[in-house]
């Protein structure tokens, strides 16, 4: 699953344990994740293509890992189909509003 | 001067109106009886071409074709040259296919792209009159429109006297159907000779070139079809006992819309008690604005403290408090699965972008507001406000989508944690959103100090109608049986609640068992809102006192109204009232609505100044009854029927309001030797 090797990868499986990217080198053990770990991976997840160790029950050793492990990886590749939907979602009400107003503002300016 | 009605229905729109049948006969009567020069057919949101040339034959008067249109949920009438009738087809049955039922309208914008070029046209929007057309609508459409139609006399003479208002225009809104038995003269008379419809359009330009009445300007106005005309100001009407007075009345009332009709000894109390108990109930729910204005604030306090759930607030706690101190004492027996940061993550709290949301539309309303546009362009320019605008937007879309992250992550920690704390035996911490339920914690508490405020007994209004007050003030409950009284249902039992009274967040926890009475009117129970009326000398009033004041009270109401009818109001009051309070109000009152009062007093008739009279007669004609009506102004010697018919104006004073000459000089000699 997107192996491309120019992609940032946040997930991995490394010697029998999960690991998340917590900053360039650093990479520590998913049992350590949080809230706020997994809002910085979705953001940096949504910024750019990513790319993660397929989930495999026999690589993790560790129960614990296997099952967060797998709900990040699932959770993960869902969003991959629609990156764009926070923004596309939190910008429905308002942006015929927002066009409508720049569009004024600019040719007055003009 | 010519006489136009140029808003009269002949076919009936699937949409807006009933089923009826055409008559042109009852047209043609309506044009000769009435002496109309030019009319205009409007049809709903349709115009039948067919139809509209067979009445072109047939009436001989110039007959304009037009259509009115449902547009921007108010009415507009679109009234076109005879000429190109093809073309004028074509574009009203655009309007027929877009309107396809009841709640269907068009747009300023497909007005626009059918019509093409609205300057050829006359555009008459309902002005002050249902279904009216917002003033913002008709701002959008000048300058194409310079006249509104009204739905009265009243408001008519409304317009002409307001500098802002659009020249007035009152048409007949008539349905010409066989069943027909009178007309009402609502017609607008303009200065012009040619009947073109450039002509009228120029005429309804300026207000000085409409009228009501052919030769009195808007001082006068005709009131039935057969030419008879009132003062827009105040008439009397005077006559013998059975000779139409009343019946003259009830015709007015018949014939028109929103009359207020006060009748004879309406107001005379005949029960006391029983008048006192319906006077009080009366006043209390004609004031009930005065309690509802004041409970208002209330009202909104007890609808959010509803939503809080006090039990499972502290049920939450409890368990949250239980669950983190068995997690601490079970530290040394965690395993890799309560070992994991994720097994006892909270929650992220979403942010709240209510008020976000609510300033935007602040913005939006500054910088979209026509009616006050030259105040706030004064305070701040329309740039900024846009700009602005567009910062709050971008903030909230900002927030926003922020919380659907949150709410993405939340949704990724609950899965991870179910699966993890359904794998090992060890304690888990419970969730809590504890800044929800202190939010909630200190609602409650504003809540029982807003409730122990409010129940504080306090006059809260006073208001003074002529030598009468209202007082309005707040009352605690006394007992379940006010309780219930008030909330009007029979079926139901305070006795639980009344108890907790004082306690306002377990009496309002007792009124939610309570299943007969709806949440919304819980507010309703805290305090009571009574009403007294005083006399001048702060005493509450006597049960005569109590009819002056409804009589006093009807006619101040009557501003609401397009006419105002007395009758006889010398039957249930005195003189003095009538010459000190009533005659003032009605004269007052006069000046912005037709009054037209019944009477044989001459307090009333001769002291009130009256701008018209008129005298009511039977005659026996062929052993039939025939009812006249002569009239003229107060200082005409002659009083005159619509016919030419006269009659001497001093007898008709002497007989109606001083019983006759003699009984005149024989009372004013009393009073002279009484003075001497």
């Amino acid at each position: 699953m997107l192996k491309e090797s120019n992609h940032m990868k946040i997930l991995k499986i490394d010697n029998g344990k999960g690991l998340y990217f917590k900053e360039p080198d650093q990479w520590i053990g998913i049992d350590q994740i949080g809230k706020e770990d997994l809002l910085t991976l979705l953001d940096n997840a949504i910024s750019g293509d990513f790319e993660m160790d397929e989930f495999d029950t026999a690589a993790l050793q560790n129960k614990a890992h296997q099952i967060i492990y797998k709900h990040l990886y699932q959770k993960f590749n869902e969003l991959n189909e629609n990156k764009s939907r926070f923004k596309d979602e939190s910008e429905q009400l308002y942006k015929s509003a927002i066009e409508k107003y720049t569009e004024a503002i600019s040719s007055e300016n003009n | 001067m010519k006489k136009i009605d140029l808003h009269i229905h002949t076919k009936a729109s699937p949409y807006s109106d009933s089923v009826y049948d055409f008559s042109i006969s009852k047209l043609q009567e309506y044009v000769e009886k009435l002496s109309i020069d030019c009319i205009a057919i409007t049809n709903h949101n349709l115009f039948d071409l067919e139809q509209f040339n067979q009445i072109s034959e047939q009436i001989e008067i110039t007959v304009l074709p037009g259509i009115e249109i449902d547009i921007e949920k108010g009415h507009l009438l679109l009234i076109s040259e005879s000429t190109e009738l093809d073309d004028f087809k074509t574009k009203c049955n655009q309007v027929e296919h877009l309107i396809q039922n009841k709640s269907d309208y068009i747009s300023i914008a497909q007005l626009k792209e059918i019509f093409v070029d609205l300057s050829k046209y006359l555009l008459v929007p309902h002005y002050d009159k249902d279904p009216i057309l917002k003033p913002e609508i008709i701002e959008q459409l000048k300058p194409f429109i310079t006249s509104g139609e009204v739905s009265s006399a009243k408001k008519f003479k409304y317009c002409i006297n307001d500098t802002n208002s659009l020249v007035p225009v009152l048409f007949s809104d008539l349905r010409f159907t066989h069943q027909m038995t009178e007309f009402s003269p609502r017609q607008t008379f303009i200065d012009i000779d040619d009947k073109s419809l450039r002509a009228i359009k120029t005429c309804l330009m300026d207000k000085n070139k409409v009228f009501l009445h052919h030769s009195e300007g808007h001082r006068f106005f005709q009131i039935f079809e057969n030419g008879q005309k009132l003062s827009t100001g105040l008439n009397v009407i005077l006559g013998e006992r059975s000779s139409g007075k009343t019946y003259t009345l009830k015709t007015i009332s018949r014939l028109y819309e929103n009359v207020k009709h006060i009748k004879q000894f309406e107001l005379l109390e005949t029960d006391e008690e029983k008048d006192k108990k319906k006077f009080d109930e009366l006043l209390t729910t004609k004031q009930s604005s005065v309690s509802e204005q004041f409970l208002k604030e209330f009202k909104e306090v007890v609808e959010d403290v509803l939503k809080i759930d006090r039990k499972e607030n502290d049920k939450r706690i409890e368990s949250y408090l239980t669950s983190l101190l068995k997690v601490a004492a079970e530290e040394d027996k965690m395993d890799v699965y309560s070992k994991c940061t994720l097994f006892n993550e909270s929650k992220f709290i979403e942010t709240n972008n209510e008020t976000l949301k609510q300033l935007v539309e602040a913005t939006e309303l500054l910088i979209e507001n026509a009616q006050y546009r030259t105040l706030i362009d004064k305070h701040i320019s329309k740039k900024i406000l846009q700009e602005l605008a567009v910062d709050l937007m971008k903030k909230y879309e900002e927030v926003q989508q922020k919380n659907l992250k949150v709410r993405w992550v939340n949704s990724l920690v609950t899965n991870v944690q179910k699966e993890l704390q359904s794998s090992t035996a060890s304690e888990h911490v419970k969730d809590i959103d504890f800044y929800n339920v202190l939010l909630e914690k200190e609602k409650l508490e504003k809540f029982e100090n807003i409730a122990a405020q409010i129940k504080k007994e306090k006059v809260i209004e006073q208001k003074d109608i002529r030598r009468f007050k209202i007082v309005a003030s707040t009352k605690r409950f006394t007992g379940a049986q006010e309780l219930k009284n008030k909330s009007g249902i029979q079926q139901t039992a305070f006795s639980g609640a009344f108890p907790l009274y004082d306690s306002p967040i377990q009496f309002l926890e007792e009124l939610k068992k309570m299943e007969r009475i709806p949440e919304t009117e819980f507010y309703k129970y805290f305090v009571d809102v009574s009403y007294k009326i005083l006399n001048e000398h702060d005493a509450e009033v006597s049960g005569g006192e109590r009819s002056e004041f409804n009589l006093l009270d009807r006619i101040q109401h009557a501003h609401h109204y397009d006419f105002l009818l007395i009758d006889e109001p010398e039957s249930s009051f005195d003189n003095l009232f009538l010459k000190n309070e009533v005659n003032e109000q009605i004269r007052q009152i006069s000046k912005t609505v037709p009054v037209i009062v019944v009477t044989h007093n001459n307090t009333v008739g001769a002291s009130i100044k009256p701008d018209y009279i008129l005298y009511t007669k039977k005659e026996i004609v062929d052993g039939k009854a025939v009812y006249k009506i002569f009239s003229g102004n107060p200082a005409d010697t002659i009083l005159k029927t619509v016919d030419g018919e006269e009659i001497n104006n001093y007898n008709i004073m002497l007989n109606c309001l001083e019983a006759g000459d003699s009984a005149y000089v024989e009372r004013k000699q009393s009073y002279e030797n009484l003075k001497n």
